[in-house]
């Protein structure tokens, strides 16, 4: 298989120019083809016609020759004188006479035959050929052409008559070149004649100038039956001829007459149209090479800066296209011009959206950062100072629940704006849910980030309308001023964000600057949280176990199980100390699981009925699987799950009551108890004792080591007891380390005590001697 | 090449007595060649003498008649019955002369002492044209519409039979044929040949 090869243009124009070159130049070929054979076939017909006319010309110069010949030997052989001497034999007179004939009559020969064959006037080969002329004669013809010494001759015949024929006037006209000239000379077109003659069957020039050639044998041949011209190739080119045959003496030639004309010639007249033709090809060609460059140009041109358009495009460069005409290209570069805009509109709202908090329109946490690095390195170089202020918002949660998610959005709206009015001076972000953030830089004053924080505090502790409620918000900020609280972005954030949580730990609406000692206690804790870990990893974890006391038997009922942590440096650590890390890291999930589990096993040695009562955090909760762990746990031990109480604070419900709800109620059902931890602290509410049928209140030991000596501690319990008993539940009084303490609950009907009273927490080793003590009955 | 005669048929011996003679003469074509002047030369028998006056008119500005058969020895008038004058002559080897311009009812006279044709012309009217022809025999005929000759009294033995017409082209415009005339005579047909 022959693959052709495929011509490739780099170049729009090159393609254009070569296609339009390409097509013009066939064209101007079949043009000049066409023309070609025009020119041919009309120079053909044009020349064929003259010499057709040229060959009746000679027909009738050759007879005209032969009539004025014959008059000129008529004229002689009728005068009585000359008849007189021929007739006498008088060959002195007959050759006398002849001579003045023959320069009259400008032959060259002038003879004269008698009956028997004698010549007078000449002698030679000329002599030999009229002697048997007039016999060899067919009648009526009186002229013949016959090659005599090498050369044609013409010969005319006249007889002489006294009065009947005695002899004969014989002309010998020599064709030679003159004679031919003569002939030429009356044609139109310059034609050329030449003597043929014939030797051995071929026929050739006598002259030598048109060798043996079959076209003019064949040409010769037909030329008695057919006149018309035909082509020869001769020594000089082509040429259309026509042959005249010259009849010899028998009738048959001997001779011939080649009248020709050469095409050259023919087509030579032609030539200014040709070459006019061939100008104006090639100045058409220039015109389309021009033309076709000109037009290529013009596509390529827009083309091209499109293409150099969208490539700066592709590399980021906003480039706008000049738009010129209507055409396709126009609309293509209008087109560009538009998707070039909205490509750098998109990537512009791109960037605000990566730098910009969408809700409020402020600078994001992202951009914050950028701001703060810049602010600070301006600092560190220029002296001056940097103040960053985190806020953090209270109450936007409470806001999205109880209004809607438009509401707090609205709220967040109002106080991003309310920030930029306080702050003109400053850069005002939201870097977070509830977080915002102003940056101070530049010739900032030492007193104004404190008496900025101060007027944010003071207008955002002024309710805030939205959606026609008034909404009152608290705030916490924490400051932090460069140089001296960080010197790059990320510890100025850090330690602006550490003095909000020192804000937030000290309560509600307050500002704080940064310490170092935030710093350290922070380190600390992020040490606690590595430290918690292994310990999981490691088993530095175990629980104690606080009897819990009947008061109606005084004797324990059973454990609250409490977690230990036993460092192996920092020795014990308090649970107030690393359950706020482990809740706030997620770690109490996993501790509380293994809580559970180690709760339980050790309750499965205890004699039934005694219980054990774990802590269960509202993170455990709100992890979900609480219900799981409880499941295997129990499943794993063995344990009775009636001998299992679950201890809950009332933040469990902070989340909302339904879900809760639902797991305790789950838990009840498996049989496991259910008691309600601190009552009377926190945001101790009546409703959540309504929202689920608890199995125990425990009194908050805030009350209990009151209640012997303040009337208003010992109303409170009374009341406690006396709701839990109309409620059907269960009470625990803790903390109770005095027996007027212990007396004081029996005699309000308390269900039970834990506290020093009886027993501190003691180790798992231990659950099973105390078991067997009862409660000292106070006197 | 010079016309000659062909004899097809055979001669039939004959006596010496006389015998007829038949002859027919034809042209190159084959046609009867009328007008052509038959003459048997027999050896030995002249032209018989001239009795009286033969004449040769030019009437209508023609010969009359055409050709007129004289023996040797004949004189022949050339009686002008033209409005127009004539000037007779011959070139013939047998005969010239020259009977200059005359005129209506004149007459001239020409002695032909030798045998042979005598071409006639007109040096004024170059169409007249005629012939005298000479004989030395007694046999000596025009040949008719035919062609043909007839002679009742030729006498048996050898002869030249001679055939003259302008238009055979021979020295003379005559052809020869030796011939034998039998004693039942001689029939035979001349034809020109080339």
């Amino acid at each position: 298989m022959i693959r052709r090869p495929r011509l490739r243009f780099r170049s729009l124009r090159t393609k254009l120019g070569v296609l339009y070159a390409g097509l013009f130049a066939l064209a101007l070929l079949a043009i000049a083809g066409v023309v070609q054979v025009v020119v041919e076939a009309t120079a053909h017909r044009h020349t064929t016609a003259e010499l057709a006319t040229s060959g009746a010309i000679f027909d009738r110069l050759w007879a005209d020759r032969e009539r004025s010949l014959a008059e000129s030997a008529q004229i002689l052989a009728s005068d009585f004188g000359f008849r007189s001497a021929v007739a006498s034999g008088d060959r002195d007179t007959i050759a006398s006479a002849l001579a003045s004939l023959k320069t009259r009559a400008h032959v060259q020969a002038a003879m004269v035959v008698d009956l028997d064959g004698a010549v007078v006037g000449a002698d030679g080969p000329l002599a030999a050929v009229a002697a048997e002329l007039p016999f060899a004669l067919a009648p009526g013809r009186r002229d013949a052409v016959s090659v005599a010494d090498g050369r044609a001759y013409r010969f005319v015949v006249s007889p002489i008559l006294a009065p009947t024929e005695i002899g004969w006037v014989v002309f010998a006209l020599r064709l030679d070149g003159a004679e031919m000239r003569a002939l030429e000379r009356l044609s139109a077109i310059p034609l050329t004649a030449t003597v043929l003659h014939r030797r051995n069957g071929r026929w050739a020039a006598i002259g030598g100038e048109i060798p043996p050639d079959a076209s003019v044998d064949a040409l010769v041949a037909r030329a008695a039956s057919d006149r018309r011209p035909a082509t020869l190739s001769l020594r000089d080119g082509r040429a259309l001829a026509v042959a005249k045959p010259l009849a010899g003496p028998s009738g048959s030639a001997e001779a011939a007459v080649l009248i020709r004309y050469p095409l050259r010639l023919a087509l030579a007249q032609f030539r200014p149209l040709q070459i006019g033709i061939g100008f104006a090809g090639v100045a058409g060609l220039v015109l389309v090479l021009l033309g076709s460059g000109r037009l290529a140009l013009g596509l390529t041109r827009p083309i091209a800066a499109l293409d150099r358009a969208a490539r700066e495009l592709g590399e980021g460069a906003r480039t706008e296209l000049a738009v010129e005409g209507e055409d396709e290209i126009a609309r293509l570069a209008e087109s560009f011009n538009r998707m070039s805009a909205g490509i750098v509109e998109r990537e512009r709202r791109i960037a605000h959206m990566t730098f910009h908090d969408a809700l409020t329109g402020l600078p994001n946490r992202a951009a914050l950062r950028q701001a703060v690095e810049q602010a600070v390195a301006r600092a560190l170089r220029a002296g001056e100072r940097a103040a960053l202020l985190c806020i953090d918002l209270d109450g936007l949660q409470g806001v999205n629940d109880t209004l809607g998610h438009p509401a707090g959005d609205e709220m967040l709206r109002r106080i991003a704006a309310s920030l930029a009015e306080l702050a003109p001076d400053g850069t005002v972000a939201r870097i977070g849910g509830d977080e915002f953030a102003i940056l101070l830089s530049g010739a900032v004053s030492p007193d104004r980030p404190r008496q900025l924080a101060q007027a944010v505090l003071d207008r955002l502790r002024e309710p805030i309308r939205v959606e026609g409620q008034l909404v009152t918000t608290g705030v916490g900020i924490g400051v932090a001023v460069a140089p001296g609280d960080g010197g790059d972005a990320d510890e100025l954030l850090k330690n602006a964000d550490l003095a909000l949580h020192r804000a937030n730990a000290d309560g509600r609406s307050a500002f704080r600057f940064f310490e170092p000692a935030l710093d350290a206690a922070a380190r600390a804790r992020r040490e606690l949280e590595l430290d918690l870990r292994a310990a999981l990893a490691d088993g530095q974890f175990s629980l104690d176990y606080q009897p819990i006391v009947d008061l109606g038997s005084d004797r324990i009922g059973g454990f609250e199980a409490l977690l230990r942590w036993r460092h192996p440096v920092r020795g014990l650590v308090s649970p107030a100390e690393f359950v706020p890390v482990a809740e706030e890291t997620g770690l109490i999930v996993a501790i509380g699981e293994w809580v559970m589990h180690e709760a339980c096993r050790a309750a499965a040695s205890w004699p039934a009925p005694v219980r054990v009562a774990v802590n269960v955090s509202a993170l455990q909760f709100r992890h979900g699987g609480l219900a799981a762990t409880i499941t295997q746990a129990l499943a794993g031990s063995g344990l009775d799950p009636r001998r299992l109480e679950v201890e809950i604070t009332e933040s469990v419900f902070l989340d909302g009551d339904g879900p809760v709800a639902k797991l305790l109620h789950s838990l009840r059902a498996l049989g496991v108890r259910v008691a309600l931890d601190d009552f009377g602290t926190g945001f101790s509410s009546l409703s959540y004792l309504r929202a689920f049928p608890f199995d125990k209140i425990k009194i908050d030991r805030s009350f209990v080591i009151a209640v012997a000596r303040d009337d208003g501690a010992a109303a409170i319990v009374n009341a406690i007891v006396a709701l839990a008993l109309a409620l059907g539940m269960d009470t625990t009084a803790e903390g109770v380390e005095e027996v007027a303490q212990l007396n004081t609950l029996r005699a309000q009907g308390c269900g039970s005590i834990q506290g020093y009273l009886f027993s501190r927490p003691v180790g798992g080793d231990q659950v099973e001697a105390l078991l067997g003590r009862r409660l000292a009955r106070a006197a | 090449m010079l016309p000659r005669l062909l004899l097809p048929i055979a001669c039939v011996a004959a006596p010496a007595t006389a015998s007829p003679v038949a002859i027919a003469v034809q042209g190159l074509n084959g046609a009867p060649l009328a007008g052509a002047v038959v003459t048997l030369e027999v050896p030995g028998r002249a032209a018989p003498a001239a009795r009286g006056t033969y004449q040769v008119e030019q009437r209508d500005i023609r010969f009359q008649p055409h050709v007129t058969i004289v023996p040797v020895g004949a004189t022949v008038a050339f009686p002008n019955r033209d409005k127009v004058r004539h000037h007779v002559y011959s070139f013939s080897k047998s005969k010239k002369f020259e009977l200059k311009l005359y005129g209506r009812e004149e007459a001239r006279s020409v002695t032909f002492d030798k045998s042979g044709p005598v071409a006639l012309g007109c040096n004024i009217h170059d169409a007249m044209q005629g012939f005298v022809f000479v004989a030395a025999t007694p046999w000596a005929a025009q040949a008719d519409a035919a062609g043909r000759v007839r002679w009742a009294d030729v006498p048996a033995g050898r002869a030249t039979l001679k055939v003259w017409h302008p238009t055979i082209r021979a020295p003379g415009n005559t052809l020869s044929q030796a011939v034998a005339v039998g004693a039942q005579g001689l029939q035979t047909t001349l034809t020109l040949r080339r």
